[in-house]
């Protein structure tokens, strides 16, 4: 099957491709049967996320779709990011045969890592601001 | 070709003058690829692919030999299709040995004469191999069939995929000493759906399409007259330039290779050795997957091949690499380059640059890049 215009755009030019030095949270998953491996950096101010950078190791759609990924949430606020769902993530690279959904379940996933990292480091942070016997 | 695919349009089964007339097309055909590998053009069966040419040898010799024994010895390297029957017949109740190959992709005799049981009839070991190009020893292993023979081991028999090889170095089935060898047409610029499998005099061969009397009763069906038209005449062209492909592609290829090695780092060439054909390159580039490199490099107009594949979220690294010793993600990040008889230097330089660009930037995306990480 041959991939989508838009499809081959994201894999020649992979959007906001890299690390984020100042990253807020980082998550990176791994599909634990074909080995595919996304990486995604969030920086957030505000409630928004302000920057994002992915790294991804797999077939195309896997590259495609991380660098999908990261338009569909730049800029928006972490709310919003949690309600992204898969087949948003593969109609953004044009759509996805059913043989490589998997590749916008992983960049999914990889999302929901990072928003649950962020969770538990606000959870955190708010902690430590307690005094010692409140924690 | 195109005069039996438009005016010329008799079946050669016919008794009329246009079916004599491609009966007659069919044979010339027949002893041009007879030709191509040393042998007589009535040992020669038509088929349609070197798939079917597999089918009819391994399970039509496993299927008549089956009285005498129902062991059969192949290599961890074969063509999908003896893979695909070799499986077949194991849940019929034939059991299979798959001799290992090394790191250089080559079977040990010493394997092979340690596997052979007295209920072996078949030995099946491709000429050479389609992803990395080395050239098995089937001239040895003729030899030690014959040997095996003389001890009174009569039932049995060589089989040979030669599919890959033909066109791309000699070939002489007297010289290399096997009863059944593999051709497809399209690997010698002919059209795709057609084959051929060299049966030598007195192989009986269960046939696998019933229902004719084509082919010596080998194989049943109208025969595909522009198809086999095509093969002989691409049968006799890959005769003649045989020398000079050899030598140009291979040529192209040890610059390839020669370049890619000084100009892209954490590369593993696979099968890389003396024993291999003149026209394959395997490379396994670390840090990134075949499948994304192959893809960019198709979208700049370079057509390579990986045998790995990725579907359903289920990985299958090519088992070829696999044989090699070669980690799972060595096994994924490979990939075939294969030179043809029309590629020049000016091509290499195109593929060497746009290569060196995508591993860069396939590289610079990946997690696994330890300079990255």
């Amino acid at each position: 099957m041959p991939y989508s215009t838009v499809f081959n755009n994201h894999l020649s030019n992979p959007r906001n491709a890299g690390e984020l030095p100042d990253a807020t949270v980082v998550a990176e998953e791994t599909n634990p049967v074909c080995g595919d491996r996304l990486r995604l950096a969030l920086r957030i101010n505000n409630g928004q996320i302000e920057n994002v950078r992915f790294l991804a190791y797999g077939c195309p759609p896997t590259i495609a779709c991380g660098s999908a990924l990261t338009e569909l949430i730049q800029g928006v606020s972490v709310e919003a990011a949690a309600k992204l769902t898969r087949a948003e993530i593969a109609a953004a690279v044009g759509g996805l045969p059913s043989r490589k959904q998997h590749a916008a379940a992983l960049a999914l996933e990889t999302l929901r890592a990072a928003l649950a990292a962020l969770h538990k480091k606000s959870e955190f942070v708010r902690d430590a601001a307690l005094p010692p016997s409140m924690r | 070709m195109l005069p039996y695919l438009k005016s010329k349009f008799g079946n050669p089964s016919s008794v009329h003058r246009y079916g004599q007339e491609a009966r007659a097309a069919v044979d010339r055909a027949r002893r041009d690829v007879a030709g191509l590998i040393g042998a007589r053009p009535n040992d020669v069966v038509f088929v349609s692919g070197g798939t079917e040419a597999n089918n009819l040898a391994v399970r039509g010799l496993a299927e008549s030999a089956a009285n005498h024994g129902r062991h059969l010895i192949t290599s961890a390297i074969e063509h999908s299709s003896v893979g695909g029957i070799c499986e077949a017949l194991e849940k019929r109740g034939w059991e299979v040995r798959r001799l290992p190959v090394y790191e250089d992709g080559i079977v040990r005799l010493d394997d092979l004469r340690a596997a052979i049981r007295p209920d072996t009839v078949l030995i099946t070991v491709m000429l050479a191999n389609n992803e990395i190009g080395t050239v098995q020893p089937i001239k040895e292993i003729g030899k030690l069939v014959d040997e095996e023979r003389e001890r009174g081991h009569r039932h049995l028999w060589l089989h040979t995929d030669a599919v890959q090889a033909a066109g791309r170095m000699e070939l002489n089935v007297d010289d290399l000493g096997c009863d059944l060898l593999s051709l497809s047409a399209h690997k010698l610029y002919a059209p795709k759906g057609t084959g051929a499998l060299y049966v030598r005099r007195g192989v009986r061969l269960t046939p696998q399409n019933a229902g004719g009397h084509q082919e010596r009763e080998r194989r049943a069906g109208t025969e595909d007259v522009p198809g086999i038209v095509a093969f002989g005449a691409a049968a006799r062209i890959a005769r003649d330039e045989l020398a000079e492909r050899t030598t140009q592609v291979r040529r192209l290829r040890d610059r390839f290779e020669q370049e890619v090695a000084t100009r892209i780092d954490d590369i593993v060439f696979n099968g890389r050795g003396d024993n291999r054909l003149a026209h394959l390159s395997n490379i396994s580039f670390r840090f990134i997957e075949g499948e994304g490199l192959l893809i960019s490099l198709d979208l700049q107009g370079v057509a390579v091949s990986t045998g790995s594949a990725c579907s359903s979220g289920t990985l299958e690294p090519s088992p070829v690499i696999q044989a090699l010793g070669r980690s799972d993600e060595l096994a994924r990040g490979s990939i075939r380059f294969s030179f043809g008889k029309d590629n020049t230097e000016e091509d290499v330089d195109y593929v060497l640059e746009t290569l060196v660009n995508s591993v860069t930037r396939l590289r610079q995306l990946s997690p696994l890049n330890k300079a990255l990480a």
